[in-house]
């Protein structure tokens, strides 16, 4: 029999090494495989869909910004440039980058099987949206035109993504750009977020952080040259002008609603209210849940009973007692009605 | 042109004949066909039965895998089809059934639709029939389940509702065959054609999308002028519906006229002839081109307004025709019970007490009917048995594999198994029937929240200490997908009813055995109650691992129901539990062990070597069994007892008895054993090498290791999913492996 202390420390080393190997989404051997799958088509496709971004976006492309997008070295860059070049996918001529239309064609095919598997994964799945775009990058190169068509087919035939962007039909179609940036909307004028760019990184998660997405109302309360007071629901929300240059906006008619509304989980036992709006921010399955549960504007809500460790919170709901998490119960906005005795 | 009266061209049989072949309805012999939508779970199918009686068969939608019933039933002097369409909760996702039940209304045109609606729950069902009056006026809404509602002090004016939504509400309680004539009169009614004006529309729109829903409707009005629901047309083809595009390139929505309004019947153009048929194409080419574009200027959330919109206008109209009749008292009572229930000071105790309560209950009263289904089963009959198959000559190895083995292993399955979940499903079943499980998920879900789990998780694990297979069913009132899934994988790690003798046995002798007399009762019961704690824990633990890492993708939506408390139906109670769960279950387990008692006793007798082919194969898993702390021995009655965790010991007992060759003690090779008194136990046990190492691996082992194959099988048929199901075995066994390795190495190294 050998010394347990040696047979502890195989199995614990083990079992490290099985952990870092296969570790969902970080282990060594995904990522392995991941090299392994970024080839040239890969490159290519990446770099035609940052063109076409700056095309429809007005910022058309440069090698500088290629190569920040892609993550590559300057020369790698130019590598890219000129194969793509090579490849009648574009034309270089003085510091600008352009598609030529065979480029905008294969552009807008990458860009329609992103977006679409975007929608997928935030229709269909429980990620977290930071989560959506790396996953959507990983399977987009793997997906043939039939397999998009028939993601298609299974979403409804959605037209934009859950980041707001356009969805390319399947015909290249994709309609002008709207919108302007949070940046130069006007003081108090009611406005809807139609997009929200996903990169970089650490912006968007400051963006989502902040609890902005598409399709939100907001309204500019103040603008000063180092901050950006907005309203968005019923949050007051601050940020840098650097941040607020990736929310594009398009103005609306009517006030921007849902502005003095309290949220659910704020009402105290025996409280009663009548529900204005669900927050844009709860989407899929869950949103689904709560409209089924009766939670549509003009329905009142009393909230009648705490659990021992204060959550959830039960509600009556249409005759119905309904508990909510705390989390749910802040999606709700509500307009609050004088106390109600027990 | 002439053209036939309004009347008579709704009237005549020949309307829409070759339609509804395809749809694969006969007409012949009937004057109408009458349309039978509701959502799930209202009494849809009662209804149809008051109706038709005997007069029925089932089939299937042509080309599709969807059930359809159809049946037939004569009111006045004319005949009427009713064609059942499947349960929906909608019309506009695109689900088969949905699809199904839309494309009947659409190019079926029933004469009559009705749909049949949850009195107790209206708003909920007025969905379904604010989409389906939008298709068509001519309907009916059956007000059912009327009974329900007066129990529950709802009461619903039928006569408001008919006068919001347009057409004629009539109240039913299909059960007791009320409302059934009068039922039957309107459908007479509407199929005659007496159809009030324009039935309720959802409205309410934004400007832009008020726009955009007047433009197309305009271009779709060019093409078919006489198209009645244009609007509705226009609004489908925003939202992006792919087979109102293809009925508009194919021509059909001509026929869409004829179900909505009769008397525009008179005025039908002729369908396009073939000199026009470019025209056409490229006018119908005009509106699907335009739809396409007006779809990217509704934007990101138009399909989700649109539903909303009709969720909204429900619930208005639903507000309007019920009230609630709060029962005065009884109201009060449910929110003292509620506030004592779920309260800081007496929540959790109550809870325990009950739990504990159920646990005593069965675990003492399973003990005498044990013995005594054991007596009957076993002692009793294997004898008689073997007389039997001596008496007509069978021969040794044909009378040992089928009683010693098959029957023996289901025998004591049955005899451990059935008397503890007599008890315990029944128990479980009253609780749940008084309305007061939800309350403890209600307590218990901030603590499952933080392992990424739902609170009813508590229930399916307190299920599970009855039976993992029921447990894991039971994780069927979870609806939220990833809460589900962790459930299931985890409901394994709830001690089962055939667990609890292994655990308390070993526990009795060994760990009873190491501390002194007077402490041996109460330090034993404590082992088997850590252990058991341990298993709450493990679940945890599991519940967060898989929820950040496997699971992290499934869609998660929260909401737990808490309904008013109801006195228990004792009788119905005990009659459900026992033939759903028990019998259910048992069946099941039955059917697992009898190829489980076959296999012990072939391993035992095939001679292998010089010995039989158990003692190989315990020889062989020998090294791997002292490395966790076990012995081969145990590891494979573990193998052989995957059906059933019960037969773990008797298995143990008797492989120990051949290996060590015992003589005296047994009965034989194969033949499963226990004996009465534990000391006997002990000293066979002893004799095969057993510890107290040994007594606290397998504590350990019998509560993380792989289910038992009722269980498994149980998954499969709940997830449907190879993926789930291999994981939920597999996990437990690796981690059992890993727990054990670890303990007996730690173990051996401190005593060292």
């Amino acid at each position: 029999m050998t010394d347990p202390l040696v047979s502890l420390f195989v199995v614990a080393a083990a079992l490290v090494l099985v952990a870092v190997l296969f570790w969902p989404s970080t282990g060594l051997a995904w990522r392995w495989r991941r090299g392994l799958a970024a080839t040239d088509r890969v490159e290519v496709e990446d770099a035609l869909k940052h063109l076409w971004d700056g095309e429809y976006r007005q910022r058309p492309a440069t090698l500088e910004s290629l190569a920040g997008a892609l993550g590559l070295s300057g020369r790698a860059a130019a590598e890219l440039v000129d194969r793509l070049g090579r490849l009648d996918l574009l034309h270089h001529d003085d510091s600008t980058l352009r598609l030529t239309p065979d480029g905008r064609r294969d552009a807008l095919r990458i860009i329609r099987i992103h977006r679409l598997w975007e929608r997928y994964l935030a229709d269909e799945t429980g990620l977290d949206a930071r989560e959506w775009h790396a996953h959507a990058e990983h399977r987009e190169h793997g997906t043939s035109d039939q397999q998009a068509e028939a993601l298609a087919a299974t979403l409804g035939y959605p037209r934009f993504d859950p980041h707001g962007d356009p969805i390319p039909m399947a015909s290249g179609e994709v309609p002008p750009h709207q919108g302007m940036p949070l940046t130069q909307l006007p003081v108090d004028q009611a406005a809807e977020i139609v997009h929200i760019e996903d990169e970089p990184e650490a912006v968007f998660a400051q963006i989502a952080a902040a609890g902005l997405v598409p399709g939100m109302r907001v309204r500019v309360l103040d603008r000063s040259p180092q901050r950006i007071r907005v309203e968005a629901e019923a949050d007051e929300v601050v940020l840098a002008p650097v941040v607020a240059a990736n929310v594009t906006v398009v103005t609306i008619e009517g006030p921007a609603d849902v502005t003095s509304a309290t949220r659910l989980s704020a009402l105290s036992l025996g409280e009663s209210a009548d529900v204005v709006a669900l927050a844009t921010s709860c989407r899929g399955a869950q949103r689904r849940r709560l409209l089924d549960l009766g939670l549509v504007p003009g329905t009142r809500v009393t909230s009648e009973l705490r659990g021992p460790s204060g959550d959830p919170t039960a509600y009556r709901i249409r005759g119905a007692l309904i508990a909510l998490r705390r989390d749910q119960a802040s999606h709700i906005f509500v307009h609050k009605h004088a106390e109600v005795s027990a | 042109m002439s053209h036939p009266s309004p009347d008579a061209c709704g009237a005549c049989p020949a309307h829409n004949l070759a339609n509804l072949k395809k749809l694969g309805v006969d007409m012949t012999g009937h004057d109408y066909v009458v349309a039978l939508a509701g959502n799930p779970n209202t009494g849809k199918s009662t209804v149809f039965n008051a109706l038709t009686g005997l007069r029925q068969h089932t089939g299937n939608w042509p080309g599709k895998t969807v059930t359809r019933a159809e049946g037939a039933f004569a009111s006045g002097d004319k005949r009427y089809k009713l064609v059942d369409l499947p349960g929906t909760y909608s019309l506009l996702s695109s689900s088969l059934d949905e699809e199904v039940a839309r494309d009947f209304l659409l190019f079926g045109q029933p004469d009559v639709t009705v749909v049949v609606v949850d009195a107790t729950c209206l708003e909920r069902n007025l969905n379904l029939v604010l989409q389906v009056l939008e298709i068509t006026n001519r309907a009916v809404v059956c007000l059912n389940l009327m009974d329900e509602a007066r129990r529950r002090g709802i009461e619903v004016d039928a006569r408001r509702l008919a006068r919001d939504l347009g057409v004629r509400v009539v109240a039913t309680a299909a059960r007791y065959d009320e409302g059934l004539p009068e039922l039957m009169q309107a459908i007479a009614e509407v199929a005659r054609g007496e159809v009030s004006g324009a039935p309720h529309k959802v409205g309410e729109r934004s400007p832009a999308l008020q726009r955009a829903v007047v433009r197309l409707s305009a271009a779709v009005l060019e093409l078919h002028p006489q198209l009645p629901n244009a609007q509705w047309v226009a609004l489908r083809l925003l939202d992006g519906d792919e087979r109102i595009q293809v009925a508009l390139r194919a021509g059909e929505l001509g026929d869409l006229i004829q179900a909505t309004d009769p008397s525009a019947a008179s005025v039908v153009p002729s369908p396009p002839s073939d000199p026009d048929a470019d025209a056409v194409d490229a006018a119908v080419n005009a509106v699907i081109e335009l739809a396409s574009q007006l779809r990217w200027q509704v934007g990101s959330e138009f399909h989700q307004s649109l539903m909303e919109a009709v969720y909204t206008e429900a619930a208005r109209i639903a507000d309007r025709a019920v009230t609630r009749v709060e029962g005065g008292r009884r109201f009060d009572l449910d929110r003292a019970l509620d506030n004592l229930v779920t309260s800081r000071l007496w929540g959790v105790p109550l809870m325990l007490l009950l739990l504990t309560g159920v646990f005593w209950l069965t675990i003492a009263g399973a003990n005498v009917p044990s013995k005594m289904l054991a007596t009957l089963l076993i002692d009793w009959t294997v004898p008689a048995l073997r007389s039997g198959a001596a008496a007509i000559g069978a021969p040794w190895w044909l009378s040992g594999f089928v009683i010693d083995g098959m029957y023996l292993a289901t025998a004591w399955v049955v005899s451990v198994m059935l008397p503890p979940m007599a008890i315990f499903f029944p128990l479980f079943t009253l609780l749940e029937d008084f309305g007061y499980l939800p309350r403890v998920a209600f307590n218990l879900d901030r603590t499952f929240r933080r392992a990424g789990a739902h609170g009813k998780q508590a229930l399916t694990m307190a299920m599970g200490w009855g039976c993992n297979a029921a447990g894991v069913v039971a994780a069927r009132i979870i609806e939220s997908p990833r809460e589900r899934l962790i459930a299931i994988i985890t409901n394994n790690f709830a001690i089962c009813n055939g667990r609890w003798p292994t655990q308390i046995l070993v526990a009795t002798i060994f760990v009873g055995g190491a501390v002194p007399a007077h402490w041996a009762g109460l330090i034993s019961a404590l082992a088997v109650v850590g252990v058991a704690v341990f298993g709450v824990i493990l679940t945890f633990a599991t519940s967060w691992l898989l929820s950040r890492t496997l699971l992290r993708g499934e869609v998660s939506a929260f909401s737990l129901e808490l309904p008013p408390y109801r006195p228990p139906r004792v009788l119905a109670t005990l009659y459900t539990s026992l033939i759903d769960r028990t019998l259910y279950v048992l069946w099941r387990a039955v059917v697992f062990a009898l190829p489980a008692g076959a296999v012990i006793w072939l391993v035992s007798n095939i001679p292998y070597g010089d010995a039989s082919l158990a003692a190989a194969i315990v020889q062989w898993l020998q090294p791997f069994g002292v490395v966790l702390g076990l012995s081969g021995v145990i590891l494979l009655a573990y193998i052989v007892a995957i059906p059933a965790n019960e037969i773990v010991v008797p298995t143990i007992l008797m492989l120990t008895v051949l290996v060590t060759g015992a003589p005296g003690v047994g009965e034989g090779a194969g033949v499963m054993f226990e004996l009465d008194s534990t000391t006997d136990t002990a000293a066979v046990l002893r004799a095969g090498g057993w510890t107290l190492l040994t007594a606290v691996s397998l504590m350990l082992f019998s509560l993380v290791h792989n289910p038992c194959s009722t269980t498994i099988y149980t998954i499969w048929k709940e997830t449907r999913s190879v993926k789930w199901t291999t994981v939920s075995a597999l996990l437990p066994l690796v981690m059992g492996f890993l727990l054990c390795f670890v303990v007996a190495q730690a173990w051996r190294l401190v005593a060292s």
